[in-house]
């Protein structure tokens, strides 16, 4: 039982950075209707980029996240408005062997200039454990989780009070009809994409005290990511924040009673099901954000 | 007194032998070329050299097969290593523990792929663009964790040595040579299998089902079958390449052997080329393959990244600039310079053959549908509609929009299974309810749709070809159905233009086309009038009432009220998805319901009705 009720707190730990991670994934999808493949790979340019602040600097992960999450905003509206934007109309596999071809671009540039050489920054601060009645989680997971909480609160509120949040919305659901509002789609389809981008610079400054980072750590959690995002509906942050928790505990869960190898075979199988099965969703967010 | 003039007797044109092809100055001048990539490394007689031009020959080979899939078929699989990887190991395997020879061994490692390739297709053919993407990847690692976890199997993570028994039997040499001989005669074999599709029944299809599913399915293409065909063809021969590559470097790995980045090459090769096409998938492996080898060579660890890095960059620009690919971009006009070689004059049109004859007696039961009910939530499309076709005759289905017309055709056509009540295909006496729309097609029910579906990037004798090949599986003969369809519906004029170039007039003409040529027993015909001008009007009623002379029955969906009514022998109104009349054209105008449906109950007051 003690046993369990640890793991079922990984996993909720695990399942936050997860949520983290894949929250600005649905928006990019949710908004633009680009699948990105590259997601993961901003996740790794923010990591390294708080790898250099810490290094170079001396900076605190989560005081670099400040410029990190700038610095990725600026990525994300880059990427969209020389790479998506010109493909918008482009068939569909054009548009993901843009973002396969960045991502592999992006790796790669990183194994150049990095090498393979896993980079962590130490931060005892974030890695800390910290008791909740008996069981205990580290203090870096303690503050992913609140700002996985903080970040679809917030977002929330953006998309719900704000001009430019119901500006976002409208381009979402009906592309055309939000053009003929006057609402300029261009620019709503860079900002979203920025800020989608920026969500995973807030992501890699948390992650980093965690994970050391190397080229390839962002094809290791991007797949997840996708599952998350799967398994949420696709476009719906809470979606996605409700299967980022499953994953995270049926990560923590299989890797204790199946086999820790074979972890991610489970969840591969759940995401393969729920594709082909329920292709909504679990909770059939799909259909209804769309 | 219903079968269809015969047509006049073809005249017999011999058919071409194989060997003929080979004068075809785009056949020699490709074997030409191809024999590069033997006589280049024997003149030079570098082990890296030859090196270099077994990678070109293996990667190109995955390439075409990929594009099988990824290019033919619009299938995006990014986890097609997972077939090379079966291959390997099936083969390494059957070496270890049976001691097969390779060349056994790679064939039952084909067959294993094409098991997972239908296990892996048919659910997920089903996923829309990025989607099924990522369902290949996430099994390409599921198989690869596997790899991985039972060791004891596969050799795990540490890998696995193939046994070092020299000679052809066991495939393994000391001359190199002998190695891009065999890799050679596999990219051939691979390219000769996707040259075979593209001109053959099997690639218009792919063509189509890849650009309109819909439209394919009227035209009585099942497409998750052709998309299983091409997925099994590509995975098998991927799989056959694969093994042969597990003898040539004689390690297998699971990171190497189910490599993500690998799949991701072989379908940007493909992109470079020109997705699709034939030589696309060579033409782009030959450009990037060399440079990524020789930047290995020249610059070593140093350049660690560099080639990925070229590769993701050139795919990015490649998007941005020449989405079709060297060969879609250019190949046409490279195609027109290569047929001024001696050899390629045109040849000559084939005949139609006679067309199906239609038997029966006028005025029996053809189709027949009771009460059907379909529901889109709250909303009740059609409510209770129950209607008899006659042999013979021309229906019309009339009706204020939003009524139910529609609804009622995509029923009546398979395209929509009603919530409740029944149809019934009436052939010889017997009655058949087929059970998908392409299956309607095949049991003679042809459908043009409203909204037009034209196969755009085809030109219009192709687009009426899709609908000829149901009943002319040869090329051939379903190009001479197309040319006399062409002509009967007055397309001939733009036979050579690519269907998205259409006004519309003439596109709703290629529906009708397109669905003439599966010599349908009864023609479902939606608006096809709506958008055409008065001449194309009396044109398209004559042409109407040729079809049913013809033998052909008719149901005819229409707002154009004063076509309609000359043309039908019977009408049905259609409003708020219940049949309000029927009856001859006459009585059905009269009829207060029919008034008050299309223009309201005072104006039905005000005639004292």
């Amino acid at each position: 039982m003690d046993v369990l009720v640890q793991l079922l707190l990984n996993g909720i730990m695990l399942g936050s950075m997860y949520a983290i991670i894949s929250v600005g994934l649905t928006l990019i999808f949710g908004i633009v209707r680009v699948v990105n493949f590259a997601h993961g790979e901003f996740l790794m340019i923010g990591m390294y980029a708080t790898y250099l602040l810490a290094t170079k600097l001396g900076w605190h992960p989560y005081v670099s996240a400040v410029p990190v999450v700038v610095l990725l905003f600026c990525v994300g509206a880059l990427v969209q408005r020389f790479i998506i934007q010109p493909l918008l109309n482009a068939d569909e596999h054009i548009q993901i062997f843009a973002t396969v071809g960045l991502s592999t671009a992006l790796v790669n540039l990183a194994l150049m200039i990095f090498g393979a050489d896993l980079y962590s920054v130490s931060t005892p601060s974030a890695r800390q454990s910290v008791s909740l009645g008996g069981y205990t989680v580290l203090s870096g997971q303690l503050v992913i989780l609140a700002c996985a909480l903080a970040l679809v609160a917030g977002l929330h509120l953006f998309m719900q009070k704000t001009p430019l949040g119901r500006a976002i919305r409208a381009t979402a659901q009906n592309r055309n009809a939000a053009l003929l509002m006057g609402v300029r789609v261009d620019r709503i389809y860079i900002i979203s994409f920025g800020l989608g981008a920026a969500c995973v610079g807030l992501a890699s400054a948390l992650v980093m005290p965690l994970f050391p980072v190397t080229p390839t750590i962002g094809s290791y959690f991007v797949l997840t990511a996708f599952v998350v995002v799967v398994l949420g509906g696709m476009r719906s942050m809470y979606g996605a924040f409700a299967g980022a928790m499953i994953i995270g505990i049926v990560d923590s869960l299989s890797g204790y009673y199946i086999a820790p190898d074979l972890k991610e075979v489970v969840y591969f199988a759940i995401f393969i099901l729920i594709l082909i099965f329920k292709p909504t969703g679990l909770f059939g967010f799909g259909r209804g954000t769309e | 007194m219903t079968s269809r003039t015969a047509a006049a007797a073809p005249v017999a044109v011999p058919k071409p032998s194989r060997l003929s092809a080979l004068t075809h100055p785009r056949v020699y001048v490709a074997l030409l070329l191809l024999s590069l990539l033997l006589i280049v490394p024997a003149l030079s007689e570098s082990a890296f050299i030859i090196h270099v031009f077994v990678t070109i020959c293996v990667f190109a080979g995955l390439s075409t097969a990929w594009n099988i899939v990824g290019g033919y078929a619009g299938q995006l699989s990014l986890g097609h290593m997972m077939f090379y990887g079966i291959g390997g190991y099936t083969t390494a395997l059957l070496i270890q523990h049976v001691g097969l020879s390779p060349w056994i061994g790679m064939w039952a490692g084909a067959a294993l792929s094409a098991v997972v390739a239908v296990c892996i297709g048919y659910p997920c053919f089903r996923l829309r663009g990025p989607f099924f993407s990522l369902a290949t990847i996430a099994f390409l690692e599921v198989i690869r964790l596997l790899a991985i976890h039972f060791h004891g199997v596969t050799g795990g993570s540490a890998g696995l040595i193939v046994p070092l028994k020299i000679g052809w039997a066991w495939m393994i040499f000391q001359d190199k040579f002998n190695y891009l001989i065999i890799a050679f005669g596999l990219l051939l074999l691979t390219l000769i299998v996707s040259w075979a599709i593209r001109n053959a029944r099997l690639g218009y299809y792919l063509t189509a089902v890849r650009e309109r599913e819909d439209a394919a399915s009227a035209a009585g293409i099942s497409p998750t079958q052709v998309k299983l065909k091409a997925v099994v063809i590509s995975a098998a021969l991927t799989s056959l390449i694969g093994s042969f590559h597990a003898m040539y470097t004689t390690f297998l790995e699971p990171a190497t052997m189910f490599s993500l980045s690998t799949s991701i090459e072989v379908a940007m090769f493909s992109l470079i080329g020109g997705l699709g096409t034939v030589a696309g998938p060579l033409l782009g492996t030959v450009l990037v393959v060399p440079i990524a080898e020789l930047a290995r060579g020249w610059l070593g660890a140093s350049a660690n990244g560099l080639h990925g890095f070229v590769y993701g960059t050139v795919l990015v620009l490649i998007t941005l600039t020449l989405p079709g690919g060297l060969v879609g971009t250019f190949g046409a006009r490279v195609g027109r310079w290569i047929d001024r070689l001696p050899g390629g004059q045109p040849r000559p049109e084939q005949e139609a053959p006679a067309l199906r004859q239609i038997g029966g007696m006028p005025g029996e039961t053809m189709l027949e549908a009771k009460n059907l009910v379909m529901r889109f939530g709250g909303l009740t499309a059609t409510d209770d509609v129950s209607m008899v076709l006659k042999r013979g005759e021309i229906l019309g289905i009339i009706g204020p929009n939003g009524a139910g017309k529609t609804t009622l055709f995509n029923q009546i056509s398979g395209f929509l299974q009603p919530s409740s009540g029944s149809i019934a295909i009436v052939s010889g006496g017997k009655a058949t309810t087929p059970a998908t729309a392409d299956a309607f097609a095949r049991a003679g029910v042809g459908r043009t749709f409203q909204i037009v579906q034209p196969f755009g990037k085809l030109t219009v004798i192709e687009n009426i070809m899709i609908g000829a090949f149901m009943r002319n599986p040869d090329v051939a003969s379903a190009r001479a159905v197309a040319l006399r369809v062409s002509s009967l519906v007055g397309l001939q004029h733009v036979r050579e233009v690519e269907a998205r170039n259409l006004p519309i007039g003439d596109l709703k003409r290629l529906e009708v086309a397109r669905t003439l040529a599966t010599e349908p027993d009864i023609l479902l015909l939606d608006e096809v009038m709506a958008g055409q001008s008065q001449t194309d009007t009396q044109t398209m009623v004559a042409l109407i009432r040729a079809i049913r002379d013809a033998g052909v029955t008719v149901i005819a969906i229409e707002h154009n009220m004063q076509a309609i009514m000359s043309l039908s022998d019977r009408i049905i109104v259609i409003d708020s998805g219940k049949v309000i009349a029927q009856g001859d054209p006459q009585s059905v105008v009269r009829d207060r319901r029919v008034i008050e449906a299309y223009l309201g109950e005072d104006f039905a007051n005000a005639q004292g009705l």
